[in-house]
C-alpha cells in the first residue's frame, strides 16, 4: 500500500466496532468501504460512525473557540493535522482471500495500528457475473460509485427466496424495480407477473421496460383501455373468478361467504353474473335478503360491476367482463409468465381490492400449475417466477393476515419457494407485515427511509447484522440501498444506476430494413 | 348494401372420399347462397385451400363455382392464408387472381424503412374501401403489422373494411390452442369492419375502436378438432352484412354438413379391458348408418399400453353398420406403465437421443438389441427414416414401400417375419 492511499490507522476498539484515526486529507463517510490488508487476505470494513478525537482537552478547545470568536482573531492550533482529527467507527464485513478470491465472514480483528485504505475495483474482483444473475446496481463506498464493481444476484435464488424492498416515498423504488425487470428481460430464465399500480414501468408515456430491445419477444403489457400498438387489453372474464379469490382481501362475513359459496356451487363458472342478477328477495337456498344485498353491493363496488338497462353485467372500467370477452386472459398470462416472459397489468385504473383480486386470479392459478409440475417432477424445467407487489402490507399486512384467511400472497410468502414461485414486495411500513413472513424474505434492498420504527423492523430481519446500520440506512440518499441477502457474502452498499441512463446505453434502434408483404 | 364474408374453407383438407364430398357441398352451397342474395361482394381472409396447390379435383370444382361468381357478377376479395399461402405467387389463388375470378386485397404501397404503407382497393360498385394483409404461418405475419404504417388507413374516410388472417387475443375463446393469436391493438383502428379468418369458430365481438371483428369461422372442418366441434354441436357456415354508410347487422348464416355421434371414454385410472367394454356398450346403443362418427378416448391408464384400446375393431365394427366415417382421437391418452418423459437438449439431435434414453428403461422386452444403447441407436436410426419424405416426382405407391423395406431392414426383419 502506498502512503497516498492510506486513509486512516486502526487505533482501538473491539470486534464489529473498530475505532481508526482517519488520516488528515482524507473526508471519510458514512458506508464508506475500507481495506485492511492481512497477511494472504484482506479485510473488507466499513464505517458506520464519525467523531471528532483530539489530543487537547476539551476545556482549552472551548477556550480556544472563544478567543476566535469573541475577540476577532484567528488563532490556530499548532500542526493541526497532528492534534485535532476525525475517528471512524469501522464493522468488518468480509475477508477475502488472495489466493482464490474467496469471500468468508471475518472472525478475527484487524492487525492493530493496520493502515487503511478505500476499497478499490481491484478488491471487488468476488464479484462476478454468474450466468442467469440480474444486475442491481454497482458498489457504494459512502457516496462513491465504483463503477467497476457490479453487483449480479443469482435470479433463481433470489426470485424464489422472496425479495422485500423497502421504502419510503421518493426514494428510488420505482426506478430500483425497472433496472430489476430491465435485466430480467434479457433472457427467459424468470418470469415476472407486475401488478403496477400507477402504470410506470411499461413506459407508455416516456422511456420504459418497453424500449429494451427485447420487449417484443420477452415483455407482455395488459391494459384496461386504448392498448397502444401491440398491447393487449386487460379484459377478465367474470367466468374466471371464484369465491377462493376474495379470501384474505374482502372482508366478507361467514353468511355472506356461505352465500357466495351456494351460488358458487350451485351456477358454477356463471355464478357470479347469476348472483349479481338475482333479486336479493328471491335469492335461493332461503339467503337472507339483506346477505344477497350486502354482498352484491359490496361486488358492486369491488368489481365496478353495473346492470345495464338490458339487465346485462358490465364493468364500469371494462376490466371484468360478464359475456364473451376475456375467458382465456388469464391462461394467456399464466402462460407467458411460465415462458419466462414480464407480464405487466395496468391496474392503475382498479380500487384496491379489485386490484389485487385480478392478482389473486393469477398468482393463484399460477402457483397451482407450480405445484403440479413439481409433483410430476416437471418443475426444474420451468423459470422461477416472481409476483411483484407494490403496498405489500395491504395482503401480508399483520391485520389482514389475522381478520381473514390467508390469500395467495401470503401462502407464496409462505411456501412459494418451494415452487419456485417467490413475492417481490414492496413497502413502505415493513412494520406491520409479520415476523414470519418478514424472515422468509431472504433478499431485501434496503432504500432510505427516516422512520425508525420502520428501520428497526428492517434491521431485525435482515440476513446480515446490521444492528449498526440504522444512521446509515437513514442516511441513503435517492438511488442508494444496502442488499442484505442470504446470496451475498455481506450487506451490500449499492447505488442503482438511474433507469434513464440504463435505457439510453443499451436500448439499440433496429436498423429499417424492406419488408417484403404478401 | 350487403357482402358476404367466408372463411377457412380449406378445400382439399379431407382425405376421406365422403368427407371430400361435404366439403365441395358446403363450399357450392355458400356460394350458391351469396349468389341466391345477391350480395355485392364476398370476402375470404385466408384458408380458403388447405395447400397452396391442391389435387385436380379440387381445384376443378372451385374454378367451376368461383366462374358462377363472377359471371353472376360478384367480386370475391381475399388475402392468403397460412394454409394456402405462397412466397413466389405460386398458390392456386394466384391462378383465380390471374383469370379474374377473385382479387388480393393486399396493395402495399411501400415497404423500405422499416415500415408498410397499405393502400386501399375500392369496390367499384359500393365504394367500399377495402384493405388487408396475408397471414403467415406460426404467427410470422405479426411483423406487418408492427411495421404496419395505420395512421393513413385509420384517417381514410368513407365504409372501410380490413381483411386480416390470425388469431386475436382478445378473441381467444378457448386456452391452450395454438399460440400465433396477436392483440387486436396491432389492427388499425377505426374500420368498420374486420373480415378474420385463422379463427375456426364464428365470433363477432365489438370493441371501442375496433366496432365488428368478426371470424365466420370454418364452414364445415380444416381441422381434425374441427370434425369433433361439429359432432358436439358447433354451428358452421357464413356470415351475411348488410350496409349502408355504416353496418346494420351481422347474420351468421349456417349451412347444415351432415349427422354427427361423438362416443368419448374417459380412460382416467382405468385398464384397457374396462375401457374396451365401454365403447362396445356405447356403439350397441347407437345407429351409425350414413353418419360421421367420432371416437374420443383420454385419460390416464393405470396400466398397460395405449394399443391394448382396440378403438380399430370398433371402427370396423361401425364401418360394417354403414358408417360415414369413423374418425378416433386417442392423442390425449396415455398410460401410467407407457407415459413418455419428455427430455430437454440443445438441437433436434440431442433432445431426441435425452428422449430415448428416459424413456427406454420402461420397456421390457426379451430382445437385448431393442434395450439399452443399443436400443437408442435403433430408435433413432428408425425415427430417421421414417421422417424422410417423398422425394421429387415419386410416387404414392413407391414411396410407402421404400420407407417400409428400409425400416423393416433396420429392424432386421424380413416382410415374412409378421
Amino acid at each position: 500500500m502506498d502512503e497516498f492511499s492510506i486513509a486512516g490507522q486502526v487505533v482501538g476498539g473491539k470486534f464489529g466496532d473498530i475505532i481508526i484515526r482517519q488520516k488528515s486529507g482524507n473526508d471519510l463517510e458514512i458506508g464508506d468501504l475500507m481495506v485492511s490488508e492481512e497477511n494472504g487476505s484482506f479485510l473488507i470494513l466499513q464505517v458506520f460512525s464519525l467523531e471528532y478525537g483530539s489530543q487537547i482537552q476539551d476545556r482549552m478547545q472551548q477556550m480556544m473557540s472563544g478567543v476566535n470568536l469573541e475577540q476577532g482573531s484567528d488563532a490556530q492550533f499548532y500542526e493541526p493535522e497532528f492534534v485535532n482529527y476525525v475517528l471512524a467507527r469501522i464493522k468488518p464485513l468480509a475477508r477475502v482471500y488472495n489466493e482464490n478470491c474467496e469471500v468468508k465472514i471475518p472472525k478475527s480483528l484487524p492487525s492493530f495500528f493496520n493502515k487503511l485504505r478505500l476499497i478499490t475495483k481491484d478488491d471487488l474482483k468476488f464479484l462476478q457475473k454468474e450466468k442467469d444473475s440480474i444486475f442491481v446496481g454497482y458498489i457504494r463506498s459512502g457516496s462513491k460509485v465504483i463503477k467497476e464493481a457490479e453487483v449480479w444476484l443469482p435470479a433463481e435464488d433470489v426470485f424464489s427466496h422472496h425479495v422485500l424492498i423497502p421504502a419510503t416515498t421518493g426514494r428510488g423504488k420505482s426506478n430500483l424495480v425497472k433496472t430489476i425487470l430491465w435485466h430480467v428481460l434479457d433472457s427467459n430464465k424468470v418470469g415476472a407477473l407486475v401488478l403496477d399500480a400507477h402504470d410506470e414501468y411499461f413506459g407508455r408515456i416516456g422511456v420504459g421496460l418497453k424500449d429494451h430491445p427485447r420487449a417484443k419477444d420477452n415483455l407482455v403489457y395488459y391494459t384496461p383501455s386504448n392498448p397502444p400498438v401491440g398491447a393487449n387489453r386487460l379484459t377478465i372474464n367474470l367466468q374466471s373468478i371464484r369465491p377462493e379469490h376474495f379470501e384474505g382481501i374482502v372482508d366478507f362475513s361467514d353468511a355472506q361467504f356461505q352465500a357466495i359459496r351456494t351460488y358458487h356451487w350451485k351456477s358454477k363458472d356463471g355464478w357470479l353474473t347469476t348472483l349479481m342478477l338475482t333479486d336479493p328477495d328471491s335469492a335461493t337456498d332461503q339467503i337472507a335478503a339483506s346477505t344477497m344485498s350486502v354482498i352484491q353491493r359490496k361486488m358492486r363496488l369491488i368489481l365496478g360491476l353495473i346492470k345495464d338497462e338490458e339487465g346485462r353485467l358490465v364493468s364500469k372500467h371494462e376490466v371484468f367482463d360478464s359475456a364473451t370477452k376475456g375467458f382465456t386472459t388469464v391462461d394467456d398470462i399464466v402462460q407467458d409468465i411460465e415462458q419466462g416472459k414480464v407480464v405487466i397489468l395496468d391496474t392503475s385504473r382498479l380500487g384496491d381490492e379489485a386490484e389485487l383480486i385480478v392478482g389473486n386470479i393469477i398468482a393463484s392459478k399460477l402457483f397451482e400449475k407450480y405445484k403440479a409440475y413439481k409433483a410430476v417432477g416437471e418443475l426444474a424445467r420451468k423459470p422461477v417466477v416472481t409476483v411483484i407487489i407494490e403496498e405489500a402490507p395491504r395482503v401480508i399486512g399483520v391485520d389482514v393476515l389475522t381478520r381473514n384467511n390467508d390469500n395467495i400472497y401470503a401462502t407464496i410468502a409462505k411456501e412459494g419457494r418451494k415452487f419456485k414461485v417467490g413475492l417481490m414486495a414492496i413497502t413502505q411500513l415493513s412494520s406491520v407485515i409479520p415476523r414470519t413472513i418478514l424472515a422468509n424474505m431472504n433478499t431485501k434492498i434496503i432504500l432510505g427511509n427516516e422512520m425508525k420504527q420502520e428501520r428497526e423492523a428492517i434491521i431485525a430481519s435482515a440476513s446480515q447484522d446490521l444492528s449498526e446500520d440504522d444512521r446509515n440506512i437513514a442516511s441513503l440518499d435517492k438511488g442508494e440501498a444496502i442488499i442484505s441477502s442470504i446470496f451475498v457474502p455481506f450487506a451490500m452498499p449499492v447505488k442503482i444506476p438511474l433507469f434513464e441512463d440504463i435505457v439510453k446505453e443499451k436500448s439499440s434502434k433496429a436498423r429499417p430494413e424492406k419488408t417484403k408483404v404478401f | 348494401m350487403l357482402f358476404a364474408h367466408l372463411s377457412d374453407i380449406h378445400l382439399g383438407f379431407q382425405k376421406h372420399e365422403a368427407l371430400q364430398k361435404i366439403e365441395q357441398t358446403v363450399f357450392e352451397k355458400a356460394l350458391d347462397e351469396c349468389i341466391s342474395r345477391k350480395v355485392d361482394f364476398i370476402l375470404i381472409p385466408g384458408d380458403l385451400f388447405h395447400v397452396n396447390i391442391p389435387e385436380m379435383r379440387v381445384q376443378k370444382f372451385a374454378f367451376a363455382k368461383f366462374r358462377q361468381v363472377h359471371e353472376a357478377g360478384i367480386p370475391v376479395y381475399v388475402v392468403y392464408g397460412s394454409h394456402d399461402f405462397s412466397p413466389v405467387s405460386n398458390s392456386v389463388i394466384d391462378l383465380l387472381v390471374a383469370i379474374g375470378y377473385i382479387s388480393k386485397v393486399t396493395k402495399v404501397k411501400d415497404s423500405e424503412d422499416g415500415k408498410i404503407v397499405l393502400d386501399f382497393l375500392v369496390d367499384e360498385k359500393t365504394g367500399v374501401k377495402i384493405a388487408g394483409l396475408s397471414g403467415l404461418k406460426v404467427g410470422r405475419d405479426r411483423e406487418y403489422y408492427e411495421k404496419l404504417d395505420a395512421a393513413p388507413l385509420e384517417a381514410e374516410s368513407g365504409f372501410k373494411i380490413f381483411l386480416f388472417h390470425g388469431g386475436i387475443s382478445e378473441m381467444k375463446t378457448e386456452s391452450g390452442v395454438d399460440g400465433d393469436h396477436m392483440p387486436l391493438s396491432l389492427l388499425p383502428r377505426n374500420f368498420d369492419y374486420y373480415a378474420g379468418g385463422h379463427m375456426h369458430k364464428w365470433n363477432h365481438q365489438k370493441f371501442d375502436d375496433h366496432p365488428n371483428v368478426v371470424y365466420p369461422g370454418t364452414p364445415f372442418a380444416g381441422y381434425h378438432k374441427d370434425l369433433e366441434d361439429n359432432a358436439k354441436g358447433e354451428k358452421r357456415g357464413f356470415v351475411l352484412v348488410e350496409f349502408e354508410e355504416k353496418i346494420k347487422s351481422v347474420e351468421f348464416v349456417e349451412i347444415k354438413n351432415t349427422q354427427y355421434q361423438i362416443i368419448e371414454v374417459d380412460a382416467e385410472n382405468r385398464v384397457a379391458e374396462s375401457i374396451n367394454k365401454e365403447l362396445q356398450d356405447k356403439i350397441r346403443d347407437i345407429d351409425p348408418t350414413q353418419q360421421v362418427i367420432i371416437i374420443k378416448v383420454y385419460g390416464e391408464m393405470t396400466k398397460g399400453k395405449t394399443a391394448d384400446v382396440d378403438i380399430y375393431a370398433i371402427r370396423d365394427e361401425l364401418n360394417e353398420k354403414g358408417a360415414l366415417v369413423v374418425n378416433i382421437n386417442k392423442n390425449q391418452l396415455t398410460s401410467k406403465e407407457y407415459s413418455i418423459t419428455e427430455a430437454r437438449g440443445e438441437n433436434k439431435e440431442e433432445i431426441e437421443t435425452n428422449v430415448f434414453s428416459e424413456n427406454i428403461g420402461q420397456l421390457r422386452y426379451d430382445h437385448p438389441e431393442l434395450l439399452g444403447e443399443q436400443g437408442i441407436k435403433l430408435a433413432k436410426k428408425l425415427l430417421h427414416e421414417l421422417g424422410q419424405s417423398k422425394l421429387e416426382n415419386e410416387k404414392k405407391n413407391e414411396y410407402i414401400p421404400r420407407i417400409l423395406g428400409n425400416a423393416m431392414g433396420i429392424l432386421g426383419l424380413d416382410k415374412d417375419d409378421s
